[in-house]
């Protein structure tokens, strides 16, 4: 069941365009997405993200292609790499730290 | 005339509290006196407000702030908003319900006299440090140095009524932690009895209510201005005030766990000086243009140095006194498996993490542009992929939490509750099923009904159902939670769910939305007093006698020669239907329609937690 659809999902080029611009920024705005704008250059990047999508380029190579041209500041969720590290990795750090000092506070009060 | 009175009770004011806090250390005053000057400082504070307002709704050009961010025609009501509308005025304003709360603060009985004598100084010395700030960097009643008749206009994405009242909603949220930041200090120093943690949870719930109420109407106003179809950007304004929302439910919730224990004293005061900081920063943020954001309205940076400045004397103050000064004797917590307690620990420690990552995530951008001079940018997937998946644990808890017992690792009627639970989660995955399947909407649903059902179950399973006030106060816990259910299905459906319809239109033309068709009637140009108008006149559901009437269009303001768009939204108790006008091409119009289910559920639901917020301020 869930395959099915997952694979209607694949089909669907307006769904897959509408969802990679979603988090894409639009350059020219105040913090809106392409997706959600209708200045120019938005739709200038929606055509070519449909188009690439259309020649099967997969999400990643758009979102390359795009970070060449613009830089990092075009994606809304950041890259996981070296440099943002420490931003993906901190609230999971925290957690973690959470759960040690409810453990630790427990651990001394067992009757 | 009007400004030089503004002015000299400004300084007036600022000068009261020096001698105040001078003179703790040199005279020693009668309770009466203090309190009487405290109060003449408010009074005089509110009087240099409000003559900056009547110098806006006169027109009064000679004022250098007025010139700059005033129009001799507009509306009056926004002359009288515009006061806010720009850097200094809103200082202001924030100086203005720094002394209001000041002023009722002196009120309060039942509470030891040198105690609130410290808190008030305490609030004296942040008058002072925003005074000085207001008259030397930021001071809105310069004199205009040329002469002219008129002014240079309010930005137009500001003249609505939903923006004219949310500045000064939202700074009594913020600013109202400023009493609370006083009396946690106050308790630090003098730390007597547990008095103080009472009146400090009345003031934290008055302030979380109106910053509830400010964001609110913030992001309904984004709803309906900006014209994107959404209500919540994870724009970093919007952070910013989530985050000492957040904060300030933490510390709503720990200080209903007061009973002694001298951990969780620590951890109110540290959560009461944190609030206000986050207060301060966010102002800071907002009004140093640091940012870019949708809600952009922000001056000079160098302005901002000096925010920042205070910024790290209150923050830096605060936790140093935390640090010398830290309650004593630290009582272990009873935090058996489930009981009330370790629930309230577990929401604490999410809602911090939330917090911080919230905070990471909205300053992350400039760490990157200093360190690596890179600009990148942390937008609504980073948090949606973070923050949420972090609080689902709380959610689940919350909706069992207010009646775990405080001691015993008991729950009543246990089995009705995973009963339940089960059936909810089949009926959920049935529904979702004839939708499209989607992880997050099925998630959101199942949390939404779960936090609702159990909270109805909690209610009649646990208590004797009586009408009155008393019983309102009891149940009051559930019913807060109850709200966020159901605020939570509307913030589920209304973005998981939503639907986009695109078309291309003539005047005359005839399309369906939802099954019901919408006529386009025609395209009226109008100008109104300040601003000319572009509408699109829809009829919908025509083949019914009642077809309802919507307009969307955009407006153009000639005076800052901006347009804006102005939504057209039908709104129904399950849906609203939201028409967007495009640009016209080619002789025709692009119009975008929008189905968002159960946004209303969202207002609703943080209608009930205002609400549960003041019958909480009346429940000791």
């Amino acid at each position: 069941m869930f395959f099915t659809f997952k694979i209607f999902a694949i089909e669907n080029i307006d769904e897959r365009v509408k969802k990679l611009t979603l988090e894409l920024r639009c350059m020219t705005c105040q913090n809106q997405s392409i997706y959600d704008s209708d200045a120019e250059f938005s739709n200038d990047i929606k055509k070519i993200v449909k188009n690439k999508l259309k020649a099967g380029e997969s999400e990643q190579d758009i979102k390359k292609f795009l970070v060449e041209r613009y830089g990092e500041y075009i994606l809304f969720r950041p890259l996981m790499n070296y440099n943002n590290i420490f931003l993906w990795s901190f609230p999971f750090i925290l957690l973690i730290i959470g759960l040690f000092f409810v453990l630790i506070r427990s651990k001394g009060n067992k009757v | 005339m009007s400004s030089l009175v503004g002015f000299l009770s400004l300084v007036f004011a600022i000068g009261i509290n020096f001698y105040l806090f001078l003179s703790r250390y040199i005279f020693k005053f009668k309770k009466q006196k203090f309190n009487l000057f405290i109060r003449l400082s408010s009074l005089l504070t509110l009087l240099s407000f409000f003559s900056l307002m009547y110098a806006y709704v006169v027109s009064d050009f000679s004022n250098y702030n007025v010139f700059q961010n005033s129009h001799s025609n507009k509306p009056l009501i926004y002359k009288i908003s515009g006061t806010w509308g720009n850097h200094e005025g809103s200082m202001l304003l924030w100086l203005s319900i720094l002394s209001i709360f000041s002023f009722f603060f002196s009120f309060t009985k039942n509470i030891d006299e040198s105690f609130q004598r410290l808190t008030l100084i305490i609030q004296s010395l942040l008058h002072i440090l925003f005074g000085l700030f207001i008259v030397f960097t930021s001071n809105p009643f310069l004199v205009n140095s040329i002469l002219v008749n008129e002014g240079l206009g309010l930005n137009p994405i500001l003249q609505d009524p939903g923006l004219a009242v949310h500045p000064p909603i939202l700074y009594a949220g913020y600013v109202g932690y400023s009493i609370v930041f006083s009396i946690a200090i106050a308790g630090l120093f003098q730390n007597t009895d547990d008095e103080w943690l009472y009146v400090a949870k009345k003031w934290s719930l008055i302030s979380w209510t109106f910053l509830t109420g400010g964001i609110a109407l913030g992001s309904y106003w984004a709803y309906y201005e900006l014209g994107w179809g959404g209500w919540w950007f994870w724009d970093p304004v919007e952070n910013i005030s989530l985050m000492p929302w957040i904060a300030g439910l933490a510390l709503v919730h720990s200080l209903m766990m007061v009973r002694g224990e001298q951990a969780i004293k620590k951890w109110i005061v540290f959560l009461s000086i944190l609030c206000f900081s986050l207060s301060v920063f966010g102002t800071f943020l907002v009004r140093s243009g640091i940012l870019t954001s949708v809600h952009s309205f922000a001056a000079d940076a160098s302005r901002g140095i000096f925010i920042l400045l205070i910024f790290f004397i209150v923050t830096g103050f605060g936790f140093l006194v935390f640090l010398l000064k830290e309650p004593k004797k630290s009582n272990a917590l009873n935090l058996l498996f489930i009981n009330k307690v370790s629930a309230l620990v577990i929401n604490n420690i999410l809602m911090i993490i939330a917090t911080l990552t919230i905070l990471l995530g909205t300053i992350y951008p400039i760490i990157i542009e200093v360190l690596y001079n890179k600009r990148i940018s942390v937008g609504g997937p980073y948090f949606n992929s973070t923050v949420i998946p972090i609080m689902i644990p709380g959610f689940l808890l919350m909706s069992v939490a207010p009646i775990l017992s405080w001691q015993t690792n008991k729950i009543n009627n246990s089995k009705k509750y995973v009963l339940a639970f089960i059936v909810l989660s089949v009926l959920v995955l049935i529904q979702s099923y004839f939708l499209d399947f989607n992880t997050w909407g099925f998630v959101g649903l199942l949390l939404g009904f779960w936090i609702i059902l159990a909270s109805i179950i909690a209610i009649f399973s646990s208590y004797k159902i009586k009408i009155n006030i008393k019983f309102f106060k009891i149940i009051n816990p559930h019913v807060a939670h109850i709200g966020v259910g159901i605020a939570i299905i509307g913030i589920t459906c209304s973005s998981i769910f939503q639907n986009e319809l695109d078309f291309n239109l003539n005047e005359g033309d005839k399309f369906i939305v939802n099954g019901k068709t919408v006529l386009f009637e025609k395209i009226e140009t109008t100008n109104e007093i300040n601003f000319q108008s572009l509408r699109g006149k829809f009829l919908f559901d025509i083949e019914k006698n009642r077809s309802k009437e919507i307009e969307a269009g955009k407006n153009y303001y000639p005076v800052s020669k901006m347009i804006t768009s102005e939504a057209g939204i039908l709104h129904q108790w399950n849906k609203d239907i939201y028409f967007i006008l495009g640009d016209q091409k080619n002789n025709e119009w692009f119009v975008k329609v929008l189905i968002n289910p159960f946004v209303s559920f969202i207002w609703l639901g943080v209608i009930i937690m205002m609400y549960s917020g003041l019958i909480a301020v009346s429940r000791r």
